[in-house]
């Protein structure tokens, strides 16, 4: 371990402005994540949160602007309520009239809803506007039978993903009366594989991102009974298992891969480091492996890439930085210091704490 | 932003430029004031997506949104909207199936990364192999089960279908998609004769790549996947197989994390101490020397580690310490071999063997 180059500054401007561009504007070769942008500008807002610079990079007019764009997405139905993934499939009304019903082509999606909600907190929104009784409507008429959801009503993937963002929304609302639990709980419980770690779905491979989801979503969940530590989802030889699975995904280049014998990807910083902190054994990370290697995926014009020899974007900078939060360095330059992270909501704390104070059905007195 | 048509005849007309989709009211879209990360679209693409707007508004359902839900998902494959409107419209007009499945052949392997493509693939699948094909979508373990015995119609379509995953699978061997797509399939069929093939097909892919992760645990599925199980007597001799197996794997190459973590899998799901394994484990767990004698008898159920392998294995550390661990008698041995691999072996995961050996302390 003493092997290790010194680390170079955490290149904050630059990450920022990385960002920065892709929040003002996309070159036409990115036609494919049309139907994702929310989840983009959440990772590009998320990294100027992380970074603490919202208000230095962005003027107040435009988080005005970037708030009423959001709640422009919010759409009603009879599915309930939630957000788009963007105005892709928004048609020009004459009038500019938003207030129509989403037709069966249009409906909000899950992932989306739960993106639009961090973003709106990490823009400090007042959230008057959440239509939270429709969104909790929303949510049930996503679940299916077998306890997983479905990205968007009667349609879409359903694997751990979207279990993960109706766990997370259901306790941001403080309102889980949406959706069956103990359902998703079995569901989620199916997806545990023979490594150690969970699969996408009940028959997949372990993977770094869905165990991620699965994990969250299990101390998320309200416990029948409230116990101190111990989660009652898990049994101790999962707990053993995902632990000694996890650890085992921490690859020579110092970074986190996805899978076994797969290559370290910056991503897997966080949701593999999330993991282990979520089961409180955040201690078994070697830090100072995963700082250097993150610090070599800094790409010189900014932003992070999932390896050091890719090129960098919004998502992987996201996660990077958000790895870094919750492994922070204590004799690392002062360039690397960030705030801490809520890992279960993967929120910085001022941001988590705006959404319990500001999301939550029944605010906390 | 009008395109000079006629410049050099590059690219097919425009959807606003053709005759035969004048009928139709293309709908710009309503980006609003300041959007978040727009995209400045290329002129074709702003151009299909307003025609597929106008076509959504009037609900029509024909052979040429066919035509035009394709044009959109070739530049934006991740389109759900279109991949959904497309799927309605397919039934609704009562399209070829077998020909839809032709053109996913091709886009599958051109968008390989994309959920869109492999989802379209399960709902076409389901509707051509279901008496009602579902409006909405199939779920990843079918809710209502095909009928026990396959027909022989659904039997040779499921065996295209595996040939097709297989030579997807040529292109990129561990992509996530196309295996939870040929798991599914599995399933969705369950038809022992389908299963039976696996076998094979997972030992091709492990003997050109040992450590090949996805093949492993699609062995893992394919040996315990199945509702219908075997009785004991057969349960055991898949154990002794698979262990069998998975040793002479480890022989081949003792460094290797997916056939260590396969060796463990199968003996939790079966619930086989580790220790039965110690004689063969052992051998990997020491220091090569040149004065080793040479090994008089050849144990062929615990095969040795190649002459070439580097040794002591981590793997079969952590194993040995395992097995030390639940001996009561042996609980310091556990903890040599933690230190061993914190301080010289496995110096990343130092404080993981520190975690270990502080957590049997604090057991003990």
């Amino acid at each position: 371990m003493s092997s290790l180059p010194p680390l170079p500054k955490l290149a904050r401007v630059a990450h920022a402005g990385h960002c920065n561009r892709c929040l003002s504007a996309l070159p036409s070769s990115h036609a494919h994540i049309d139907a994702s942008r929310l989840a983009i500008g959440f990772y590009c807002l998320g990294t100027l949160d992380l970074l603490g610079l919202i208000d230095e990079k962005t003027k107040e007019e435009e988080r005005q602007s970037w708030r009423e764009w959001l709640w422009q997405q919010q759409t009603r139905g009879v599915y309930g309520t939630g957000f788009k993934p963007s105005s892709y499939m928004t048609a020009e009304s004459p009038n500019d009239t938003m207030q129509d019903e989403y037709s069966k082509f249009d409906t909000p999606h899950l992932i989306m809803t739960y993106t639009a909600i961090l973003t709106l907190a990490i823009l400090r929104d007042d959230f008057t506007q959440l239509d939270r009784k429709g969104i909790i409507r929303f949510l049930g008429s996503c679940q299916r039978e077998d306890g997983s959801f479905t990205s968007f009503p009667e349609g879409g993937e359903a694997d751990l993903r979207q279990v993960y963002c109706a766990f997370a929304i259901s306790s941001m609302l403080g309102d889980w009366s949406g959706i069956k639990v103990d359902r998703a709980v079995a569901y989620i419980q199916r997806c545990f594989s023979h490594e150690g770690g969970y699969g996408q779905q009940p028959t997949g491979e372990a993977l770094g991102g869905t165990t991620y989801c699965a994990l969250a979503s299990l101390y998320l969940a309200p416990s029948a009974t409230v116990t101190e530590n111990a989660n009652s989802y898990i049994t101790s030889s999962e707990r053993h298992r995902l632990i000694r699975w996890l650890v085992q995904n921490q690859a020579p280049a110092g970074g986190f891969s996805g899978r076994t014998n797969k290559l370290a990807d910056a991503c897997y910083c966080f949701w593999c480091g999330a993991s282990l902190q979520i089961l409180g054994v955040g201690d078994t990370v070697d830090k100072a492996s995963l700082a250097s290697f993150l610090a070599r995926c800094q790409f010189k014009f900014g932003g992070i890439s999932k390896d050091p020899d890719d090129r960098p974007d919004p998502y992987h900078t996201y996660l990077s930085l958000a790895a870094l939060c919750l492994f922070p360095l204590e004799d690392a330059d002062v360039s690397w210091r960030l705030p801490r992270l809520d890992p279960l909501w993967n929120a910085s704390e001022p941001t988590a704490n705006w959404i319990r104070e500001h999301v939550s059905v029944s605010p906390c007195d | 932003m009008p395109r000079i048509i006629g410049d050099g005849g590059e690219g097919p007309l425009l959807f606003s430029e053709r005759p035969d989709w004048a009928d139709v009211t293309p709908i710009p879209q309503h980006e609003g004031y300041n959007p978040i990360a727009p995209i400045f679209y290329a002129p074709e693409y702003k151009d299909a997506t307003d025609y597929f707007r106008g076509i959504v508004k009037t609900n029509e359902k024909s052979q040429r949104v066919l035509e035009l839900t394709e044009t959109v998902i070739r530049m934006n494959p991740a389109h759900y909207s279109a991949w959904q409107y497309r799927y309605h419209t397919l039934l609704a007009i009562n399209a070829s199936l077998d020909t839809e499945l032709k053109l996913m052949d091709i886009l599958a392997i051109q968008f390989l990364k994309t959920y869109q493509v492999w989802h379209h693939r399960r709902l076409i699948l389901t509707a051509l192999h279901s008496s009602s094909p579902p409006l909405s979508d199939p779920s990843a373990s079918p809710s209502e089960p095909p009928p026990l015995d396959t027909t022989p119609k659904d039997f040779k379509a499921a065996q295209i279908e595996l040939a097709f995953i297989s030579r997807v699978l040529m292109t990129d061997a561990k992509n996530y998609h196309t295996w939870s797509y040929r798991q599914w399939l599995l399933a969705f069929f369950d038809d022992a004769r389908l299963w039976e093939g696996e076998m094979s097909f997972v030992e091709r892919l492990l003997e050109e790549d040992v450590r090949n992760n996805s093949a492993w645990h699609h062995r893992f599925f394919v040996v315990f996947g199945r509702e219908q199980l075997p009785g004991d007597e057969s349960r055991e001799s898949v154990l002794k197989r698979e262990l069998a197996y998975t040793k002479d794997q480890i022989a081949l190459a003792p460094n290797n994390p997916s056939a260590w973590n396969y060796l463990r899998g199968i003996l939790e799901r079966t619930k086989t101490p580790f220790s039965n394994l110690r004689t063969f484990v052992e051998p990997y767990t020491k220091t090569r020397s040149s004065e080793e004698p040479k090994e008089d008898v050849l144990d062929l159920e615990n095969p040795a580690p190649s002459s070439t392998a580097e040794l002591p294995c981590v793997a079969a550390l952590e194993f040995l310490a395992d097995i030390y661990e639940d001996e009561s008698e042996n609980k310091e041995n556990a903890i040599e071999i933690w230190k061993t691999l914190a301080n010289e072996r496995d110096t990343m995961r130092k404080k993981y063997w520190e975690y270990r050996i502080k957590e049997l302390l604090e057991n003990a």
